[in-house]
């Protein structure tokens, strides 16, 4: 399950003096759901460009399934993409549409149209003419694009933009079914934190072109969630008196002077007591527990100061 | 590449605006023939070039009353390979090829759609490669169509005296062919480096009369020799192509298709190799 999907290292695009990539490196494993965050302008559709070759990269490396660059263009054939808006031809229908890129493709069984157009619940209505469908729809089209041809992996670009919470809610169990039935990898992008946190398993914040970080569910979880917040430059000290006196192993060192305790949640003050009879000197001790949107936002403003 | 074109086949002609365009060229034979004037709606319009008698002729088309007339005073004039002089104004096709180039490029790149393209299966050469064939292929049909349906028509409508042979017929488009496979490929890298439907078509509309008008007024004024001109030029060249040219003549001409299909293309496909795809 380690196979790698894409891996990009020292990624830059610069347009003159503007920077929207610098020395962007991420790596997506076989049944990732990578979610990438940004805010609008962070970089987010740019790497999807230069990924697809939409866009020409300034300078570094691109792997896609352990193919390096030179082999990009078979390789391009395993991905389904939808990069920003759904981009179709206004006086075709639905169908056509898809079919027009079926032959493109080379794929010859039309019931793959018609499983792509029922997954995102288009059959009604695929004869309509793509000028005048509403942006929703539009946008489950451009996803039935992406998952023409059965591929191995998908990139979306804020692929629930114009959606309604039925819709969303529904294109989310449909990405999960596509991931955990046939293993299809999912690059996603979005501004909306809590949305990809339901879907996603690992992710990338980008910021003025910049990976600022990279971290599992779990491990954005665990930032997120209420803790108590330890800041003492007795470390080692601390985690032995949690272990021994306290009874507990729910905690993580951040840094060497910050630990989070999720443990004792409503008893701080034992905490606080237990650590000073030790002598230890503790320099911060807080109950904390932020939402996704203010994590991200605090992210975001550290990077600035970076 | 095989793909992409049998794709783009299948979605243009899922247009009208393939069909519209056949029966615009079938209404303008149809006009050529039934006047006997080559492309009469068209930018070229003249009547029969074989004729000396240009001005008194005009003036008595001019006080014709009605068609029957019309064609009666033509006819009079004289027998001429009215469908041979038609092919010899195929310089029109210009417009024909711009609506192809929209059809099978810029549509492409107006509605953002090559995206879908290029992000998944196709490289940027084959894309260019397979959009280049493809409307040539397209141009070469409209070609023969246009040749073919004026000559079907000239023959059932005017008769002996005013058609020629279908060898004939056959034997001037294929000697045209590599000049007008060079107005296209102008056309394809324009198309290329415009990437938008709009400018496209403001550029390429007038282009072809104001290149004449800028030609004439440059020879004019600088007192240039007009042999290369009068043989060479675009328009010149199709009509003196059309009129029993010599083997030498041919030859050049088609050097000079072969090297403008590869000035054009190679700029067309450089432009487009590095762009950004919006």
């Amino acid at each position: 399950m380690n196979d790698i999907i894409l891996k990009t290292t020292n990624l830059t695009k610069k347009y003159k003096d503007f920077i929207a990539l610098n020395n962007v490196s991420v790596q997506i494993n076989k049944g990732d759901i990578y979610g990438l965050i940004g805010r609008n302008g962070a970089g987010k559709t740019t790497l999807m460009k230069v990924i697809t070759t939409l866009s020409d990269r300034t300078s570094g490396e691109i792997e896609l399934f352990e193919n390096s660059d030179k082999d990009l263009t078979q390789t391009k054939r395993r991905i389904g993409c939808l990069i920003e808006n759904p981009a179709f031809f206004p006086n075709l229908s639905a169908y056509d549409n898809l079919k027009y890129y079926a032959i493109q493709k080379g794929i010859v069984d039309d019931t793959q149209i018609t499983d792509a157009l029922s997954l995102v619940e288009l059959t009604d209505i695929k004869k309509r003419k793509f000028k005048n469908f509403s942006l929703g729809m539009k946008q489950r089209l451009g996803i039935a694009f992406a998952l023409l041809d059965n591929p191995d992996f998908i990139i979306l670009d804020e692929p629930i933009n114009g959606l309604d919470p039925i819709g969303i809610s529904h294109l989310r169990e449909t990405f999960k079914k596509l991931n955990e039935e046939k293993g299809i990898t999912i690059l996603i992008s979005s501004h909306i934190l809590s949305e990809l946190y339901l879907l996603a398993n690992k992710f990338c914040f980008i910021e003025k072109g910049k990976v600022i970080k990279e971290l599992s569910k779990e491990e954005l979880g665990l930032e997120c969630s209420k803790c108590i917040f330890i800041k003492t430059p007795d470390i080692t000290k601390v985690c032995t008196i949690l272990e021994q006196d306290l009874q507990t192993t729910k905690y993580i060192v951040i840094n060497k002077e910050e630990i989070r305790l999720y443990d004792y949640l409503d008893n701080s003050s034992i905490v606080n007591k237990t650590l000073v009879t030790h002598n230890i000197e503790v320099k911060e001790l807080k109950e904390t527990g932020i939402s996704l949107e203010d994590y991200f936002k605090n992210l975001v403003e550290e990077s600035l100061y970076d | 590449m095989i793909n992409l074109i049998r794709s783009d086949l299948y979605r243009i002609f899922k247009c009208k605006a393939i069909y519209v365009l056949i029966i615009v060229i079938i209404f303008i034979s149809l006009t050529s023939v039934v006047l006997m004037e080559p492309f009469s709606v068209g930018i070229s319009v003249s009547t029969n070039t074989n004729n000396t008698n240009g001005v008194e002729l005009t003036n008595e088309l001019e006080e014709a009353d009605s068609l029957g007339e019309y064609r009666r005073i033509m006819k009079e004039e004289g027998a001429f390979a009215l469908d041979k002089e038609i092919i010899g104004y195929n310089i029109n096709m210009y417009y024909v090829f711009i609506v192809l180039v929209v059809l099978a490029i810029t549509t492409d790149f107006s509605n953002k759609s090559i995206k879908n393209s290029l992000s998944s299966a196709i490289s940027r050469k084959e894309y260019y490669l397979s959009k280049l064939i493809l409307t040539l292929l397209l141009g070469t049909c409209f070609i023969f169509f246009n040749n073919y349906i004026s000559y079907i028509l000239n023959y059932f409508i005017n008769g002996k005296g005013f058609y020629s042979q279908l060898t004939d017929i056959t034997k001037i488009t294929l000697i045209q062919l590599p000049m007008l496979y060079g107005i296209i490929s102008f056309l394809v890298s324009l198309a290329f480096l415009l990437r938008k439907t709009s400018t496209f078509n403001t550029i390429t509309i007038p282009f072809i009369m104001l290149f004449q008008i800028i030609c004439s007024g440059i020879i004019g004024v600088l007192r240039i020799n007009t042999d290369f001109y009068m043989n060479y030029e675009l328009q010149n060249a199709l009509t003196n192509l059309a009129s029993n040219p010599s083997l030498k003549y041919i030859l050049y001409c088609f050097i000079l298709g072969v090297l403008y299909m590869l000035i054009f293309n190679v700029i067309g496909y450089l432009s487009f190799k590095k762009a950004e795809i919006k």
